[in-house]
């Protein structure tokens, strides 16, 4: 999962970005509105969190043009600014949920985790697919009850498959979503992790489709 | 028209001023043209006695016996009692001939002499009698000697005219006069009526705009306005410009001091949580406090800023339905169904930011803990009564757990929260009370039919 935090406060941007990672995202951040906006507009997040009051472009502008260019992910707006019409002006632009400053970061990281979830169909925080068990909330795998350890890349790997379960994933959509802006993007690294992850979890869970991808499958066959 | 009005001063002035004038010249108008009527007539009188007394005394040179007048002069002489008579009597000596009028039959008319009435300039003596059928008669006396000459007979020619058709003349005149004089009062009061409304027709178009600014229809005092009050039209203009002006700028410092604070506090707080010594809690602890006091004074602040502005009115189903929109979406996931019942026209005399404020933490609530539905029900006074009596009743149902009375008592205590496993900062409902009281209006907690809480709330309507 693969999220954008635009804030210009340079400590709160630095705070976001590290318990985001630490909650297992992978996140770009920036730090006026102009970057934000471009980042926004050019990578495929599957949320992102937006300050209103930002240098060079204002949030809300920031949300309506991504709005009508057909960007439709998931943005938490996070601002100081906590009236009701600051709020109502916010979700009128097309936020998907608000949190005022100062926040918890427990509570913005469950709106975070309600959102990606919501935003790839799922309604419950516990993602299930065949033997397999997601929690959200506590970033827990579970393998027909017993608990899978998982480095951080391998859980990214396996969150983002669980959350798009039944659906063909390309590889170049996985890089896209696992991995920060600047990082190596060789997706032979992809066929490593999904190798990794065969060793810890029934291997035909994660089925490959040859030429388009990966497919994490409801109803494994059974070996 | 009011007693205590300019209208009312101007129009009083007037009408007093009019009802004081016009009798007087009337009097003096009616004395004058008694006195000229009466000149006239007495005139005549003098001309006849004259006349008379030449004919009777002058070309008797030689007579020792006064003459009967050579001419008629006047035919009703000839008529028994018209009013009109002349006689001639001997002074000294009295055995002289003694002439009347065949009018006069066998009345005698009195000698102004013998009352000792004065002579005037020419000579002659006036007064005023009764004739033979008790008519008023106005009597001309001259005194002469036959021939003209000193030492001869004296006599006394005496002639008579009808006073009464003078008076009847005048009293006709009179008459004529104050209903002329009548009419051009009641015209006159009319056309001050006319001058006072028309004159003051602008002020009536200001009271007019105010009301419209009260109302929130208009923000300016608009219309063409004669140049005396032009000044008073673009300096009221002018305050209310300002006035909002100083407002709008209140609220976006308070804006830009809440954003300067709450990010730090935000930095703060979170870098404190991580710091797993007793320091960090000791900082989380302080900083939720100082996060309070922030939202607490931004609050007051707020509402300072508004207080005495006028001419703010928001229609209230706008405000509804964004609100409800927002609220849908940010508890998605909850599946709660907010229903509205709110009339098109309903209208709320304050600010729209209050009135979202008020209403986004009563929904907000209500959808945190409802199970299913959330009811919001707004009625308009139906009362014509004046303005500034009529209400808004707001109703915010749910249909979740409710509270009991106790909890209901302590809950609009600012901070405190009742459950820890909601999100929140537990300030909703406080603020809800602080703004409808600084509205004048009232906000009460109670039991919904659904089971929930249900919270009233009373504002003024615009």
């Amino acid at each position: 999962m693969r999220v954008l935090v635009v804030e210009d406060d340079k400590d709160l941007n630095r705070q976001l970005v590290a318990a985001l990672g630490d909650a297992g995202y992978a996140v770009d951040s920036a730090f006026d509105g102009e970057d934000g906006y471009f980042l926004g507009d050019t990578e495929p997040y599957d949320l992102v969190i937006l300050d209103i009051g930002l240098p060079k472009m204002d949030g809300i502008s920031i949300l309506e043009q991504w709005r009508r260019s057909d960007r439709k992910m998931p943005v938490i707006i996070l601002t100081a600014r906590d009236r009701w019409s600051d709020k109502v002006a916010g979700m009128d632009a097309g936020a998907d949920d608000y949190v005022a400053k100062p926040f918890h970061m427990e509570e913005l990281l469950a709106r975070v985790r309600a959102q990606v979830r919501r935003a790839s169909g799922h309604a419950k925080s516990e993602i299930e697919c065949g033997p397999l068990r997601l929690d959200t909330k506590t970033a827990r795998v579970t393998c027909s009850g017993q608990q899978v350890k998982l480095t951080s890349h391998e859980y990214r790997l396996l969150a983002y498959l669980m959350h798009h379960n039944g659906r063909v994933v390309s590889r170049t959509e996985l890089v896209e979503h696992l991995y920060e802006q600047d990082f190596d993007r060789d997706s032979n690294t992809i066929e490593v992790f999904i190798g990794r992850l065969r060793k810890k979890i029934p291997a035909d869970v994660i089925e490959t489709v040859r030429g388009l991808g990966y497919r994490l499958s409801e109803t494994p066959a059974e070996a | 028209m009011r007693f205590n009005s300019l209208a009312f001063r101007l129009f009083a002035t007037a009408a007093a001023w009019t009802l004081l004038v016009l009798p007087i010249a009337g009097f003096i108008i009616y004395q004058l043209y008694r006195d000229d009527v009466q000149a006239s007539f007495d005139g005549q009188l003098l001309k006849l006695v004259n006349a008379i007394t030449v004919d009777s005394m002058g070309s008797a040179a030689g007579e020792a016996q006064p003459l009967p007048p050579s001419n008629l002069y006047e035919p009703l002489f000839e008529v028994t009692h018209s009013g009109w008579y002349w006689q001639i009597t001997p002074l000294q000596p009295a055995s002289g001939r003694k002439l009347v009028s065949p009018s006069l039959a066998t009345w005698t008319l009195p000698s102004p002499e013998a009352k000792s009435v004065a002579p005037d300039a020419s000579g002659a003596r006036w007064l005023n009698t009764k004739g033979p059928k008790g008519e008023p008669l106005r009597i001309v006396e001259v005194i002469d000697s036959l021939g003209h000459e000193p030492g001869k007979p004296r006599y006394s020619i005496v002639v008579a005219g009808p006073q009464d058709w003078l008076d009847h003349l005048v009293a006709n005149f009179r008459y004529r006069l104050s209903t002329a004089l009548a009419l051009a009062g009641l015209g006159l009061v009319a056309v001050t009526l006319f001058q006072v409304r028309f004159g003051l027709l602008p002020l009536r178009q200001i009271e007019r705009g105010l009301a419209a600014i009260r109302s929130g229809t208009a923000t300016t005092l608009d219309g063409d306005l004669p140049a005396e009050i032009e000044p008073l039209q673009s300096e009221l203009n002018a305050l209310i410009r300002s006035n909002q002006a100083i407002v709008d700028r209140a609220r976006t410092q308070v804006g830009n001091l809440a954003h300067a604070l709450k990010t730090p506090l935000a930095v703060i707080t979170n870098e404190a949580r991580t710091d797993k010594t007793g320091l960090g809690d000791k900082v989380v602890e302080q900083a939720e406090i100082m996060k309070q006091s922030v939202t607490r004074y931004l609050d007051r602040a707020r509402m300072a800023a508004r207080v005495g502005v006028i001419g703010r009115v928001t229609p209230v189903a706008p405000v509804v339905e964004s609100l409800a929109r927002a609220l849908q979406r940010i508890h998605q996931d909850r599946g709660v169904v907010i229903n509205i019942d709110c009339p098109a026209d309903a209208r709320f005399s304050g600010e729209k930011q209050d009135l979202e404020e008020m209403l986004g933490n009563l929904l907000d609530n209500a959808c945190k803990w409802a199970r299913r539905e959330v009811e919001l029900s707004i009625e308009t006074p139906t009362t014509t009564s004046r303005a500034k009596n009529r209400r808004l009743a707001i109703i915010v149902a749910d249909d979740g757990p409710g509270l009991n009375e106790e909890e209901r008592a302590r809950i609009g205590k600012r901070g405190l929260r009742l459950d820890e496993t909601k999100p929140g900062s537990g300030l909703g409902l406080s603020i809800v009370l602080e703004l409808a009281r600084s509205y004048g209006g009232t906000c009460e907690l109670g039991r919904a039919p659904q089971g929930g809480l249900s919270v009233h709330l009373n504002l003024p309507a615009g």
